[in-house]
């Protein structure tokens, strides 16, 4: 049985390696296509605002319900150790920690994957299964530089923006949840983050890691729109490629980055 | 009309999908000025064939040619000068949902011609005019009916000033008055403004009543080309099967 087994697996897992190997190059192709038409003369400003309204505005909700709950469960976990040892001087330590330079990023990140960049993805994976992008082509328009470029830098774009307004509200959660849990005043809590045990370093690793979630989702979602066929079907399936991509590339991201940054 | 000039050929082109020949070794000229119509079963490849010379399909093997220079081997970026001299109008009109119809007709205006936003959406309003479709200018192309989408979208192709427009099914789909108003409009087109027109279609009344020249393709080749009278007088038993509609006959289909 293992005989007539391994050859498919070891088959499969070749098949697997060329076709992520592929994927990866086709992605890195993409972002050298997009960098080279991200020149101020060919970007479409008006584009890049039309998106930012539509990427950054319309996902407040969910990101301000997912900070804000962030940040209290990060106390709630936190509360019986602290409380254990007495240090309840170093919750706000302990949760600005955690927040600013992990959990913030990180569930931003799939956030905005799930709302922003799956929508990416099937808005050009259908423009291209309706024929929308040759029609473009047809038009001579680069639909690189036209469709993708602006929802590229609005993705990137949005995704910092929301990781610093979800890391303040997360925080604004946390202190919230201290005083009601454990009765740690407001101040008690800003002293704990800005009593110098958090330094500046520490928002920079959040951020640095939120600016390379934003590049993995925006090329993510991108490639995968450009590569849809074969009909609706088609950019169901994209849209399973591009999150399940994203949410790959986020964790092995975040897992390098934690080592590389300070 | 054999005394005007060739514009377009398509010399020996061959297309295959996977293992599936959609072209083998189609060659045919257009000349300036003319309705030239390409007819066939569907899937014969007549969309694939147009589609070579707007660069949107690469022909494994061939030329074709536009205004004596070879096109088909052109970057895509080289091919964006072709594009403004030949204007494409897709089967299914791909206007874009998000714009309204005057957005769809002043987005390549605002492009192309580096026209402000306002003198844009004016000149758009100006072309929707010119195709009757002046009141739907701020309607979203999913608020109209088959047959105005497809004027709007031959009203886009008009932004940017085009010699030849290839009309991809332009009136399939349509109801017999939508798909007359279209004939209409792409002959005064070629009367009034000298545009080449190549339209595909299997639209009888469409081709018997606008065409200038007609090829029709079979199985992958050229079967026979000429004017309405060539098809109308034919011997060629496909070809009368096909021009009249008829369900027995000699035609093989797949």
């Amino acid at each position: 049985m293992a005989h007539s087994d391994s050859p498919s697996l070891v088959r499969r897992l070749g098949a697997g390696t060329v076709e992520t190997a592929a994927t990866i190059g086709a992605m890195l192709a993409l972002l050298g296509r997009i960098l080279a038409r991200a020149t101020p003369k060919r970007f479409d400003r008006r584009e890049l605002v039309r998106h930012l309204e539509f990427m950054a505005i319309e996902s407040l909700p969910i990101v301000i319900v997912t900070a804000l709950f962030t940040g209290a469960i990060v106390v709630i976990q936190a509360t019986p150790v602290v409380q254990r040892f007495g240090a309840e001087g170093l919750l706000g330590w302990g949760a600005g920690f955690g927040v600013l330079r992990e959990i913030g990023p990180l569930l931003t990140a799939l956030m905005i994957s799930g709302r922003v960049g799956a929508n990416n993805t099937a808005d050009l994976g259908t423009m291209v299964v309706t024929e929308q992008v040759d029609g473009l082509r047809a038009l001579a328009i680069d639909p690189l530089e036209y469709l993708v470029v602006p929802r590229f830098f609005g993705l990137v774009t949005t995704l910092t923006l929301m990781t610093v307004f979800s890391d303040l509200l997360a925080l604004f959660g946390a202190a919230i949840a201290g005083q009601a849990l454990i009765g740690l005043s407001m101040h008690g809590f800003y002293n704990g983050i800005a009593g110098g045990l958090i330094q500046f370093k520490d928002v920079a690793h959040g951020l640095i890691k939120s600016v390379a979630f934003g590049l993995i989702v925006a090329l993510s979602s991108c490639h995968f729109g450009l590569a849809t066929s074969g009909g609706a079907p088609g950019v169901g399936r994209s849209v399973k490629a591009s999150v399940v991509t994203s949410a790959a590339g986020i964790f092995a991201l975040d897992y390098f980055l934690s080592f590389v940054v300070p | 009309m054999s005394e005007r000039e060739t514009l377009i050929r398509f010399d020996r082109i061959t297309k295959a999908f996977g293992d599936r020949t959609i072209l083998d070794g189609v060659s045919f000229d257009v000349r300036r000025g003319e309705v030239f119509f390409v007819i066939g079963a569907s899937g014969v490849g007549k969309s694939v064939t147009i589609k070579h010379l707007v660069g949107l399909l690469r022909p494994d093997s061939g030329d074709v040619w536009f205004d004596g220079q070879e096109v088909s081997r052109l970057s895509e970026e080289a091919f964006f000068p072709v594009r403004k001299r030949v204007a494409m109008v897709f089967q299914y009109a791909t206007l874009f949902d998000s714009m309204t119809c005057l957005e769809n007709i002043a987005l390549p205006l605002e492009k192309h011609r580096g026209l402000t936003r306002d003198d844009a959406l004016l000149e758009a309003r100006r072309l929707l005019d010119r195709v009757h479709l002046g009141k739907f200018g701020e309607r979203f192309p999913a608020e109209l009916g088959d047959g105005m989408k497809k004027r709007v979208a031959i009203a886009r192709a008009l932004t940017v000033n085009p010699e030849v427009i290839l009309f991809d099914e332009p009136t399939t789909s349509l109801d017999p008055v939508s798909a007359r108003r279209v004939d209409t409009l792409i002959r005064e087109l070629s009367d009034t403004l000298g545009v080449t027109a190549i339209v595909v279609s299997h639209d009888l009344t469409s081709i018997f009543g606008i065409a200038d020249r007609i090829v029709m393709l079979y199985r992958g080749k050229v079967r026979t080309i000429g004017d309405r009278d060539h098809f109308r007088h034919t011997e060629d038993g496909v070809v009368r099967q096909f021009v009249g509609g008829l369900a027995d006959g000699p035609m093989e289909f797949g």
